[in-house]
């Protein structure tokens, strides 16, 4: 709460956002200590991560850098192909036990990324459950809710609000938390997200986030139009795509563009995973029954 | 002069009439006071309690009191009745003779003022002194109260001052369409669209008794429904109120508010809000509960915030405002400014306006500068219209100020008002009475000067057709902007046409108006313009009009207009102007013509000259004989030759111009063409029947089938949907240790909870959520159980659609997994969380609806493959809808009833199609399909086609059969009727049919879905156990036999077992209830049945019950003509 103007804040606040591109470009960032200077190559390789340029952030970040970067570039490793998961998890582990970097926040937070993908969540856990930066603490919230338990999520989430009610990342935990729990709370999940388009740029995670809270009270036309909204901001943009999927479907229009698009940039998402599983149960069941 | 009545007393001082009671109290030197009745004038009453004079004396307006006050310091408040008087209390505190003493005419206050260079004012029923006002050197004499407006005026040994004692502006804020505002002890509430006033909730009253402690500013907050209210009181504090939801309080009771201290405190979020802490320059955040959030130091001081947008304050420091953005901890923007008292944002907060006591600053959002207004008169409020334009009020007006800075009045006011909020041309404003007015100004002038500034011609052009806005000051103001070819469509008077017509190059006009006045002068000047623009035509017209003929001769050299040049040659000539002639001459390289001229003139020698340099010898000649030998001696060594003249490039004409759009003044603008949107129903392709050849006979026409649809609309009630949920917790923390959140070395994660969709299996006994959940074995299970359904191939993309409409996908955290959320059914505000919903279903009724209007146009326009289509999915889809009330269950019926018929009869018409060489087959089916319960539309085109058939295959009996049918639905189109009275005549001529068919009209009968065959009524219909009424089951498949067995044989098993004799036989009756079975009602409720000959039933579905119910009265009272008594013992009426 020191009275200096937070210099970072920006950056920091596009990144949560999903404001990648902006991220980056906010990333000039005069006079800064040596420890936000590492803070802000970390924010803006991972915005470089998030917008898909794994082999970007490895070429630049090179073997003399700080740890965090390091750990950032391990996840880009990871990111990049399946071929590196057991290299990348191997190391991370390595790390992880040096007493000299093991506490390092940014490194355990890529470590509770990574197992995060692993659907260890008990490995990732056991990094991140310390908690230290709002981010991790974040990233427990996240790791709750994929546990479904969300107990836990609320404790988390406490602690958040205690450091920092306003923080981005709490708001946007409280948001994650009230979808999650579904009720009335939804609307408060929605004022959120309201209020972050009110305050800063519209991104496509926000307008998701809108259109997911319309999608859970039951209003799918709103939810569409927040959709294309998005559409029209990222074309590509991976949960658009599938939320809209989802949306066409209860709208009773076509979802089939929108499917195949999702299918042919990111055939690994959830939604496509769900499909293909989902026609493999049927025919099997369709045999037992 | 008048005199009424007239005292003795020595010195009066100080005089007050009562203001009903024919009384006047007068104060003396000597220190007595008295009260006469100046009617019968008589002394009432004298009171000597003052030591020395009493200058001031006066009667309270309403109450039986008076005040004096005298040489001794002292006021002294006196009551009276009827009979005497008696002095109430002393008011000490003046430090010297009190010089008037009066009662306020609108507070419950006296004020007094005294030659110890003060005024006091001093509360009456407690009579304590309440303030007291200073000058340094002026001693006061006198009091002055206005009898109605809250003003007092002093006189002192230097003047007077005119003052008032407290505020009068209602402290409002504005949100949407309402308007929060502070009066008396009250919070109100005004709706602008209903100008309906309503009391929220008392306030406070301000604990201490000194002026101007009233509540300043108020701020809200809508999604929170708080209200902050400012005021001054304990040197600046605030109150936070919450306003109830569901009442609007009207009592007494003053809600515990949340207090604090502070300059000023504005919402920045919805649910926080910030506090200046002027001690420490800091600004505290707070949430609702009055709890700091944080804390933010203010780089510059301030001694007022103000709300600049979500988390933004506007701060006001002693000679600059600035914009704080409370996260970033920065200063967004500055802007010099005098003491700016009021601060208003746009409704899209892109602008914002700063009053100070005599001006107003707009600037835009980092406040940046766009212009200062400045007021001689002290400006009181204002707000944004919707067109950006901002209006404000003076004490004495109401203006505009547009975007650029442009002002100007728009309406005198009487009073002050504070304008709350603009609507088009209705303004409302909150007078000093704390009541809301709207009135209705003349927006013209200032929307009409923005249309300008924005170029939005086409708009100001309507205006300037539509209304009679004008004037002088209106013109000035166009041509002073720019705008010359807009003035000139306010002008009559023609001389001020031709000046704007030529400011803004419009030569047509200017021509116009030229020929109207008629002046050398405008003729002049009209073709120096048209020169300018080069524009030949109109210049040699000015020039011929003023008879310049210098210079139209220069026009016609520089454009080359060499005819013209010769005849301005000769008209010199005639005109005796020998110059001209020269000139002109000259110009056209003429040399005779000059020598000529020359020669005329007698200028002899000068003929020589050019004679002989142009080497003309026989001229030159001839001149030297006529000059007798004294010709001039010419420069020699040089050719002399003729001119050549250059030929023009281009002769005359315009100079070519652009082609410019023609401004939107120039050209009417009532060109716009009405796009003709036609919308007809495409029936063309329309595929329904062969051509019929009867004589008189064209093409069967579709095209103007309307389809009519049933329009019954059935809502939905949305009864309580009774999934009594026994609130089935999230598993319990499975035995963790509780010190596990944080700095604790041995962390033991949690297991993992149950996702919603198994929660979901667990609640729930509808396929179609199991389907949701992904469980598709279960749904299937479920589904075979409820229905017999076995084939399941027709349901997978239906199952598959389920499953992946159940879930949302949220993005957390960047690069991290995402977390995928369960959508659920049936939202409401108040559904608590945690509480797991039923999963929203991507299929529901209203889309099967909308499927079954595309069926019905899809089967009006022929296309019969697509309408099979869509009828069997609507019958795919039923068994996964889900509905919620008995009305929903009957209306599923029917959509059940209505799809099988056209799905039987748009298989029969579709195989009809296939059998083109058997014709006999053709007619049956096309004969068949017109029995099935069809639209009126498609049953008419039903006909029309077997009666064509029949017809064509020479079955005239039975043709004319269907004609008769068609002509009984009296049919729309024209050519239906005529083919069908045509065709029985044609019958009538020739009663026969060429072939038998399988087709009795007369006898009721039903059609097998499978084989197309009737079965008639009393036929046995066991007699064919594949051919009952199996069309039914093509629901789920249209070819397997065997799903229909075992369908059949389940429910025999299930409901047979009843063992009702007559009923086994009539099995298909069943399938009606089978096709009931689909829609499935929440809650099963049991119930118990029993038919009077003695069988007793109860089923396990209710709506099961219900129909098959109805089913076996029907079929009782048919085989047994009985009537049948049965009752319920839940009481549900059937």
């Amino acid at each position: 709460m020191a009275g200096a103007p937070d210099l970072l804040f920006g950056l920091r606040n596009n990144f949560y956002l999903g404001a990648f591109q902006a991220a980056i470009n906010s990333g000039d960032v005069q006079n800064l200590s040596e420890e936000d200077a590492i803070e802000r190559d970390c924010l803006i390789y991972r915005s470089y991560i998030a917008l898909g340029s794994y082999q970007l952030v490895i070429n630049e970040i090179d073997s003399s850098a700080a740890t965090p970067l390091q750990a950032v570039k391990l996840l880009a490793l990871y990111l990049l192909s399946t071929d590196n998961k057991e290299t990348v998890i191997s190391s991370i582990r390595e790390w992880l036990s040096e007493a000299a970097i093991g506490n390092n926040p940014i490194l355990r937070l890529i470590a509770g990324i990574i197992f995060m993908h692993e659907q260890d969540y008990n490995e990732a856990l056991k990094y991140t459950n310390a908690g230290g930066t709002m981010e991790l603490n974040a990233l427990n919230v996240q790791i709750f809710l994929k546990m479904h338990r969300s107990d836990y999520t609320e404790k988390q989430l406490r602690i958040m609000q205690q450091i920092d009610e306003d923080h981005t990342l709490t708001q946007l935990a409280t948001a994650w938390l009230n979808l999650a729990v579904g009720g009335s709370k939804i609307q408060e999940a929605y004022l959120i997200f309201q209020d972050f388009s009110e305050k800063y740029q519209m991104t496509s995670l926000v307008l998701n986030g809108k259109a997911v809270c319309c999608m859970h009270m039951g209003n799918f036309d709103e939810a569409e139009s927040f959709l294309l909204e998005a559409l029209n901001k990222d074309a590509k943009d991976p949960e658009t795509l599938a939320n809209l999927v989802v949306c066409s479907l209860h709208l009773g229009k076509s979802s089939s563009r929108f499917l195949s698009q999702l299918k042919l940039s990111h055939p690994e998402h959830m939604l496509v995973k769900r499909g293909s599983t989902a026609e493999e149960s049927f025919d099997r069941a369709v045999q037992t029954v | 002069m008048l005199t009424k009545f007239e005292t003795k007393s020595n010195r009066v001082k100080g005089l007050s009439f009562h203001s009903k009671r024919p009384w006047i109290l007068a104060s003396l030197h000597s220190g007595v006071i008295q009260l006469w009745d100046y009617r019968m004038g008589t002394l009432i009453d004298r009171f000597d309690e003052h030591d020395g004079p009493v200058r001031g004396v006066h009667f309270h307006q309403s109450q039986p009191l008076f005040v004096s006050g005298g040489d001794d310091y002292k006021i002294k408040i006196w009551r009276m009745n009827d009979t005497k008087a008696w002095e109430v209390d002393t008011l000490r505190g003046h430090m010297n003779n009190v010089s008037c003493v009066l009662f306020h005419a609108r507070q419950d206050i006296i004020v007094s003022n005294s030659e110890d260079k003060s005024i006091r004012v001093w509360d009456a029923t407690k009579r304590t002194g309440l303030q007291t006002f200073r000058r340094e050197h002026d001693r006061f004499w006198i009091l002055g109260c206005h009898p109605e407006m809250n003003l007092l005026a002093a006189g002192h040994d230097s003047g007077m001052i005119v003052f008032k004692l407290e505020r009068e502006r209602p402290a409002f804020s504005v949100s949407g369409d309402s308007l929060y505002f502070v009066k008396d002890r009250f919070l109100r509430f005004y709706d602008y669209t209903s100008q309906k006033d309503t009391q929220i909730l008392p306030i406070r009253r301000p604990g201490s008794i000194s002026l101007n402690q009233g509540p300043r500013t108020l701020c809200y907050s809508p999604t929170e429904n708080a209200i902050l209210i400012c005021s001054d009181v304990d040197g600046g504090s605030y109150e936070l109120y919450i306003i109830p939801k569901d009442s609007i309080t009207r009592g007494d009771t003053v809600q515990e508010a949340k207090r604090g201290v502070g300059g000023s405190a504005v919402f920045v979020a919805r649910n926080r809000f910030a506090v200046l802490e002027k001690s420490t320059n800091q600004v505290l955040v707070k949430n609702l509960k009055n709890e700091i959030v944080k804390k933010s130091a203010l780089p510059v001081a301030a001694d007022a915030i103000f709300y600049a947008g979500t988390g933004n304050l506007l701060c006001r420091a002693e000679d600059r405002v600035f914009i704080f953005d409370l996260q970033q901890r920065l200063v967004l923007g500055d802007l010099q400014t005098s003491f700016v008292r009021y601060v208003v944002w746009s409704s899209d907060m892109e602008s914002v306006a700063l009053l100070s006591k005599h001006s107003i600053i707009i600037a835009d959002k980092k406040l940046v500068h766009r212009c200062t207004l400045h007021e001689t008169i002290r400006v009181k409020s204002g707000s944004w219209d919707d067109n950006g334009v901002f209006i404000y009020t003076t004490l004495t007006h109401i203006k505009y100020c547009l975007p650029n800075g442009d002002s100007g009045i728009i309406k005198t006011l009487d009073v002050p008002v504070y304008i709350t909020k603009i609507f088009g041309n209705t303004l409302f404003y909150l007078d000093r009475d704390g009541k809301n007015r709207p009135i209705v100004i003349d927006s013209t002038e200032y929307v009409f000067k923005l249309s300008l500034l924005k170029k939005r011609f086409d708009h100001v052009m309507s205006m300037i057709r539509n209304s009679e806005l004008c004037g002088q000051a209106m013109i000035a103001y166009l041509q002073q902007k720019g705008f010359p070819e807009v003035a000139l469509h306010f002008v009559k008077d023609e001389r001020t046409r031709f000046n704007l017509a030529l400011e803004s190059g419009n030569i047509q006009i200017a021509v116009a108006s030229a020929k109207e006045i008629d002046e050398k002068d405008h003729w002049y000047r009209l073709g120096v313009e048209a020169l300018r623009q080069g524009n030949s035509g109109i210049v040699e017209y000015a020039y011929q009009r003023t008879k310049n003929f210098e210079r139209l001769s220069f026009l016609y050299l520089i454009t080359g207009n060499l005819d013209k040049l010769s005849k301005m040659m000769k008209i010199s000539e005639v005109k005796n102007d020998v110059m001209g002639q020269f000139h002109n001459a000259l110009y056209l390289g003429d040399v005779q013509e000059r020598i000529k001229i020359l020669v005329n003139a007698g200028h002899l020698h000068l003929a020589y000259a050019t004679a002989k340099t142009h080497g003309l010898n026989d001229i030159v000649e001839d001149l030297a004989d006529k000059l007798n030998g004294s010709v001039p001696n010419l420069p020699s060594g040089r050719s002399s030759s003729l001119l050549i003249c250059p030929t023009p490039v281009l002769c005359g004409g315009d100079w070519p111009l652009l082609r410019t759009m023609k401004g939107i003044f120039e050209g009417g603008l009532d060109n716009a063409g009405k796009g003709g949107n036609e919308e007809y129903e495409d029936a063309a392709d329309a595929d329904w029947g062969e051509e019929l050849d009867i004589v008189d006979v064209e093409n069967i026409q579709n095209g103007d089938i309307s389809m009519v649809p049933d329009d019954e609309e059935a809502h939905e009630d949305n009864e309580e949907g009774g999934w009594d949920l026994e609130d089935l917790e999230l598993p319990p923390d499975v035995e963790t240790p509780k010190a596990a959140t944080s700095r604790s070395s041995v962390f033991v994660a949690p297991t993992a909870g149950m996702p919603v969709s198994q929660i979901w299996v667990q609640k729930s006994s509808l396929a179609a959520e199991h389907a949701a959940a992904g469980n598709f074995d279960t749904a299937m299970r479920l589904l075979s159980r409820q229905l017999g359904i076995k084939n399941f191939t027709p349901l997978k993309s239906l199952f598959i659609d389920l499953h992946m409409g159940s879930h949302s996908y949220l993005r957390a955290f960047s690069s991290a997994p995402l977390i995928s959320l369960a959508i659920e059914r049936g939202w409401s505000e108040s559904a608590s969380p945690n509480v797991r919903a039923p999963p929203a279903l991507v299929f529901s009724f209203s889309q099967l609806e909308e499927k079954l209007k595309a069926g019905y146009k899809a089967t009006t326009t022929g296309k019969f493959t697509e309408a099979l289509r869509l009828f069997l999915s609507i019958l795919h889809t039923i068994p996964l809808i889900v509905v919620e009330s008995r009305r929903e269950v009957d209306e599923v019926k029917e959509l059940i009833i209505i799809v099988k018929e056209y799905v039987l009869g748009l298989q029969m018409e579709l195989k009809r199609r296939e059998l083109r060489d058997n014709p006999v087959r053709q007619q049956e089916l096309a004969a068949y399909f017109t029995h099935c319960n069809l639209q009126l539309p498609h049953l008419r085109l039903a006909l029309m086609n077997a009666m064509t058939v029949c017809y064509k295959a020479g079955n005239l009996i039975t043709a004319s059969n269907f004609a008769r049918r068609l002509l009984e639905t009296n049919p729309t189109a024209e050519n239906q009727t005529k083919t069908a009275r045509s065709v029985m005549q044609a019958a009538e001529r020739n009663m026969k049919d060429s072939t038998q068919l399988n087709y009795d009209f007369r006898n009721p009968f039903v059609v097998c879905g499978a084989t197309y065959v009737p079965i008639y009524r009393g036929q046995k219909d066991v007699l064919c156990p594949g051919r009952i009424r199996c069309f039914r089951l093509t629901v789920f498949s249209s070819s397997d036999q065997m799903i229909h067995k075992s369908f059949l044989q389940s429910y025999q098993s299930q409901f047979f077992s009843l063992n009702v004799s007559g009923f086994r036989s009539r099995v298909e009756d069943f399938c009606l209830v089978a096709d009931v079975l689909c829609c499935y009602i929440r809650e099963p409720i049991t119930l118990n049945c029993r038919l009077d000959f003695g069988y007793e039933f109860s089923f396990w579905r209710f709506d099961i019950q219900i129909f098959v119910f109805l089913e076996f009265v029907e079929i009782w009272c048919r085989l047994k003509t009985v009537t049948v008594v049965w009752h319920s013992q839940s009481g549900v009426g059937l």
